[in-house]
């Protein structure tokens, strides 16, 4: 390395340090604080760390049964959510890549679901929902169907759930998988059409493996919002009815600010923290071995 | 010219410091809060202290005092506190107690009904606060319905007694499954519930509860006591409402969804809290003006109240302290109560002009003179939580009532324990 360069590399760490500074204190910082708690015993109660417990509280977190359903009811509600969001994102990013005028309009309207906070999209369609006053069963009267309990019974609460975040997320996929669309060579689809291609076998064989680092990234993003799902449980169910819809991250809430258990709700975090991080590093070498 | 600055100097110094004189409270966007807020020009008038009111909902108001007890000195100079967080705070050492300050204003807490004062006031014989206003829960139900001859005569001649406002808990039962299955009155129910998880269900199931006798520990053990005859009893019942004899969704219905099927005319009643009866005779929410009336259960209604409290991290508690003995007065509960304020203390309900106002009042007495008390210890919050999802399981997932209330005495029995009430 010659000296002008070492003096770049100096000058270029030394304009970064700010950044990397406060990267630290607002990131690294509250997540080794996380690690800490986990391991000692601060409640609300008492809130000190200078008890050490060691991993008491993460041996805890796997003999309670109900963070465990909470786990595997968020493990289900992220499947479905990110598969049909992805499945219906796409085909709407499908279908607006083809259209040629009022392309802003119809990104105006999907977007606007994005753009809510979700504690109101929880509000508006708790009351679009309601079995004996809500729009929804009206308008199944008018065509003799229902009434539906969308939210009394268990099994319909999960999948109303589902299709409230659906509505609220689905336009992230559309908007991310029709930048990617749009960056599509054009080549190679001329290519294919001489050679007689027809669209379905454009979309498997071009548009598929194409798109493949745009949809992994789209699906890592979204499968790690969709983890940390809250607001929309919350104003919705409270994690009901039963525990249908008790989601973990309204479950570790529930540990920090109504059991006030902040060490046994933040070894619940860094169990999620982990679960997320491990499915992200697989993703991401599944990334880079499609590079290579 | 030295000593024109010295005046200026001296002008704004004393302008700051009448402006620093202002007190901050946290409170919940409920009606009683509105009525607080329409004092506050009579109260500046009187001290020359400004209130600052921070008005949010209820599940952002835990949230938002923890940070703020935690710390030495916090921002709220005055709290309201639910009974659900009494215990909590008390344990923590977040509350200043009272006394010194009450004797030495000579105010007398027997003015309060006692079942408020014991569940928001005293802890322990200390007093900590002072009750603001209550939300005990009765029995709301369709007079019309009642006094309908036509109903009456078909009451009759199916359970074999009048009907007529129920004092026993099988008779208020046979008018649900009346009102429900023979009144012919289409899409109308019986009942309509707050099956919601946590705290609506577990509220309103405590109602169930204390009507067929039960309750929810031994007063001299601290035993828990729910998965008895009494309690499972209760739990039967009130699965049946739900799923028998009320709307559809009402497992999920959150005390405003449940209030609104009320007052759309479409259920005979519903248990709920007692700050709602007036609001069944406002045009603009309800279908039923006139026509609902309140009453106690039978076997008795759950308590419930907030208290003022001022906290140990409080910037000014002489200030705060003014503010409470002011809001407390009997001459400002009075007008907090002429307004459409939740009354704590007992005079009001006596009171000619305000009965003239409110003809309910004397039931209402009745209703909080006879109401029970939630169980309140440190962990109460948890203990909710645990109470409504073993109850949405039973009434929703088809969980035997005696296995849930089992699993609710065991876990109940482990928060008493860790809270050293139980042995």
């Amino acid at each position: 390395m010659t000296a002008i360069e070492r003096r770049d590399q100096r000058f270029g760490l030394l304009m970064s340090a700010p950044g990397l500074l406060a990267l630290m204190l607002v990131v690294l910082f509250p997540v080794f604080f996380t690690l800490w708690t986990s391991t000692s015993d601060f409640t609300l109660l008492k809130p000190s760390n200078d008890a050490f417990v060691g991993l008491a509280h993460y041996a805890r977190a796997f003999q309670s049964n109900e963070f465990l359903h909470a786990l595997s009811v968020t493990l289900w509600f992220v499947l479905a959510v990110v598969l049909l969001e992805f499945l219906i994102g796409f085909a709407a990013a499908l279908a607006l890549d083809k259209v040629e005028h009022g392309k802003t309009f119809y990104y105006v309207v999907l977007l606007f679901p994005l753009l809510m906070n979700p504690v109101v999209v929880g509000l508006i369609w708790r009351m679009f929902l309601h079995p004996t006053l809500g729009i929804v069963n009206y308008l199944l009267s008018l065509a003799n169907l229902g009434p539906v309990d969308w939210l009394g019974n268990p099994a319909n609460a999960f999948w109303t759930v589902v299709l409230v975040d659906i509505w609220h997320q689905v336009s992230f996929m559309v908007v991310l998988l029709l930048a990617g669309l749009s960056a599509l060579p054009k080549e190679p689809y001329e290519a294919a059409r001489l050679e007689g291609a027809g669209t379905l076998r454009c979309f498997f064989w071009l548009t598929l493996p194409l798109m493949r680092p745009v949809i992994v990234v789209t699906l890592l993003i979204r499968l790690i919002f969709a983890v940390k799902t809250y607001d929309i449980v919350y104003i919705m169910t409270r994690g009901g009815p039963g525990q249908a819809t008790d989601l973990v991250s309204y479950f570790i809430y529930r540990q920090a600010f109504v059991g006030l258990d902040i060490s046994q709700a933040s070894a619940m975090a860094v169990i999620l923290l982990m679960a997320v991080l491990l499915l992200t590093a697989w993703l991401h070498r599944y990334m880079r071995s499609l590079a290579a | 010219m030295k000593k024109f600055l010295l005046a200026t100097s001296m002008l704004i110094a004393t302008a700051f410091g009448a402006d620093a004189k202002t007190i901050n409270i946290l409170m919940e966007g409920v009606p009683d809060t509105r009525y607080v807020q329409e004092m506050l020009p009579e109260f500046k008038e009187k001290t020359g202290i400004d209130v600052q009111l921070e008005v949010v909902n209820y599940a952002e108001m835990h949230t938002k005092l923890v940070p703020q007890l935690v710390s030495p000195e916090g921002s709220y100079d005055v709290l309201i506190v639910d009974f659900y967080w009494v215990g909590e705070f008390i344990k923590a050492g977040w509350l200043q107690p009272l006394d010194e300050r009450i004797a030495a204003d000579g105010i007398d807490t027997n003015r309060y009904i006692p079942s408020i004062m014991n569940l928001t006031g005293k802890v322990d014989g200390v007093t900590y606060m002072l009750p603001f206003y209550n939300y005990a829960m009765g029995l709301t139900y369709r007079t019309d319905l009642l006094a309908d001859p036509k109903h009456q005569e078909a009451f009759k001649a199916k359970y074999g007694r009048d009907l007529k406002v129920p004092t026993e808990w099988q008779e208020y039962l046979d008018q649900v499954k009346y009102f429900t299955e023979d009144a012919g009155i289409e899409g109308f129910k019986g009942v309509v519930n707050q099956g919601l998880r946590p705290d609506p269900i577990a509220m309103e199931w405590s109602n169930y509860l204390f009507a067929r006798g039960g309750r929810y520990y031994d007063p001299e053990t601290w035993q828990p006591t729910l998965a008895t005859p009494e309690g499972i009893q209760a739990l039967v019942d009130y699965r049946d409402n739900i799923q028998k004899y009320g709307p559809i969704g009402a497992a999920n219905f959150s005390f405003d969804d449940a209030f609104n099927v009320a007052a759309q005319g479409k259920a005979y009643s519903y248990l709920t809290f007692n700050m709602f009866r007036p609001v069944y005779d406002d045009p603009a929410s309800s279908q039923v003006v006139g026509k609902m009336e309140i009453t106690p259960v039978p076997g008795g209604s759950l308590n419930g109240s907030w208290g003022w409290a001022i906290p140990t991290s409080s910037p000014d508690a002489d200030a705060a302290w003014e503010f409470i003995k002011f809001i407390e007065s009997p001459e400002i509960a009075k007008k907090r109560a002429a307004l459409g304020g939740a009354a704590t203390q007992a005079a009001i309900f006596d009171d000619p002009d305000l009965i003239a106002k409110y003809s309910y009042y004397p039931q209402l007495k009745q209703l909080l003179q006879t109401s029970h008390n939630f169980p309140v210890f440190t962990y109460t919050p948890q203990f909710v939580e645990v109470l409504g999802r073993e109850l949405s399981l039973a009434v929703t997932d088809g969980k035997d009532p005696k296995e849930a209330l089992e699993t609710v005495d065991r876990e109940f029995a482990e928060m008493l324990r860790k809270d050293g009430k139980l042995q």
